[in-house]
């Protein structure tokens, strides 16, 4: 891979990092889109929307409501493209793990970013109590510089794991297919549990059934 | 009653993109709220180095959360009433009483609505069309109403200051809370069969049953045995449970 390959995925990993709460929050930070997007960098698109799809059946479960701690898929979708680039699609198992595991180790950079966030606004408290607008401003871009920082380390952890999934992969050809059957049936469980929860209560079942039907008969059809 | 310029509103509405920027546990998202109003309270009398830029700049940095989409409507109902001189213990009221309509409607409206319904729509178009199409229709049909709720909230705010409850009870808000869940459910429906299809569709009958029995024990237990394992880390444990046994 390189250099300027790498550039551009550390650069789009940090875009859809930061996309994730502090900057816009356009949802280029959705594994789909972050995916496709490392798949087209890294020369095989299809890879990329391949693995962002399964990436986005676990997803659908994030309501980044308030507070609440949840995965930050964008740069864990980047590394997962990453790892994925040139493998047939029904062994992206391995890819797939990289992401998911990306993702959790993410959860834990926001809440260390938030902590880092704490502890800036504590010491300009003074400051902003009198209505110092400085203090406001550099409070916001000190926030953005930090969680750059977190989507880029991110990132690149991402990326490592990626590299070592490319260059040491002890598994056979059956256990990596194995790996994303399973992977794929999680993911799909994932997404009709949120399914029915979103439809709310009994409603929930029917809504998602109907939409079942929808999907099938366009299956059918097509 | 000096109105802001055009350029500050429209500063205001840039601003507001950044709203979350410094998300603490202390002020939560205070600090981007004061940031996103700061260009609309200039034009108070007696300008940026007055007292009542000042005080309203105090007032705007405390504690406040809400949806980040709809922090424009307590951005510009707030601003509004420091410009209409409104006193400053009614305008922390005003703020207080926003903190939960705000969250609860955005939540809904977003992130159990559009959000899941923009993705879903991605998906099967991505199972089923040139790569790329998918992504292209998840940020288009999610955006349009992004940006569109944005700018309605920062203009609404300001409409109404003090009586931005009427904003909330517009008839468009409460029927898109009305139907962004069922609408939501319904896409991921048709969504499910379509990428699975696309997934799965290459594997080998022992690949399909590996699917099947992963995704009704996966759906046992996000339902009901553990929900709140959460579906990244039932994923990793099935990985690891699949590496696990093949080497035994």
């Amino acid at each position: 891979m390189s250099l300027l390959t790498l550039s551009a995925l550390g650069a789009w990993g940090m875009i859809a990092g930061i996309d994730l709460v502090s900057v816009l929050q356009v949802m280029v930070a959705r594994p789909l889109v972050a995916a496709t997007v490392a798949g087209v960098i890294v020369g095989d698109p299809t890879a990329g929307v391949l693995v962002g799809m399964v990436l986005e059946l676990y997803a659908l479960e994030v309501l980044a409501v308030g507070g609440a701690r949840y995965p930050d898929f964008g740069p864990a979708a980047v590394a997962a493209a990453v790892a994925a680039e040139g493998v047939p699609p029904i062994l992206i198992g391995p890819a797939v793990i990289v992401g998911l595991f990306t993702a959790y180790v993410g959860d834990w950079s926001i809440l260390a970013l938030r902590r880092l966030n704490t502890r800036h606004v504590r010491r300009l408290a003074a400051r902003l109590d009198e209505g110092d607008v400085h203090a406001v401003t550099s409070a916001q871009f000190a926030g953005i510089a930090r969680d750059a920082v977190r989507a880029l380390l991110l990132t690149a952890f991402g990326l490592g794991l990626a590299y070592v999934l490319r260059h040491w992969t002890p598994s056979a050809v059956r256990v990596r297919e194995l790996l994303t059957a399973v992977l794929v049936g999680v993911g799909l469980a994932t997404a009709a549990v949120n399914g029915k929860r979103l439809g709310g209560g009994r409603a929930g079942y029917v809504w998602l059934g109907i939409g079942l039907l929808g999907g099938i008969a366009w299956l059918l059809l097509r | 009653m000096a109105a802001p310029s055009v350029s500050a509103i429209v500063r205001s509405g840039l601003r507001l993109l950044t709203v979350q920027a410094c998300w603490n546990y202390e002020r939560m998202i205070g600090i981007g709220l004061a940031y996103t109003s700061e260009p609309m309270l200039r034009s108070l009398p007696g300008g940026r180095t007055g007292a009542r830029y000042r005080d309203a700049m105090r007032r705007a940095t405390r504690y406040f959360n809400a949806h980040p989409y709809l922090a424009g409507l307590a951005a510009g109902a707030l601003a509004r009433a420091e410009h209409d001189d409104v006193p400053g213990e009614q305008t922390d009221r005003l703020r207080t009483a926003l903190l939960g309509p705000l969250g609860a409607i955005g939540d809904r409206l977003v992130w159990a609505g559009t959000l899941p319904a923009a993705s879903a729509v991605g998906l099967a178009l991505s199972a089923d069309a040139p790569a790329g199409i998918g992504a292209a229709a998840l940020l288009a049909l999610y955006n349009v109403p992004h940006i569109a709720l944005r700018l309605w909230g920062l203009r609404a705010g300001w409409r109404y200051g003090t009586k931005v409850g009427r904003a909330l009870g517009a008839p468009f808000l409460t029927t898109a809370l009305r139907l962004v869940g069922p609408l939501a459910a319904g896409a991921i429906g048709v969504a499910l069969p379509l990428v699975a299809h696309r997934l799965a569709g290459d594997l080998d009958v022992a690949g399909w049953t590996a699917t099947a029995v992963a995704a009704i024990v996966g759906v046992i237990v996000l339902r009901w045995v553990a929900p709140r394992l959460g579906a990244v880390r039932l994923g990793l444990l099935a990985a690891l449970a699949v590496l696990v046994g093949t080497a035994w």
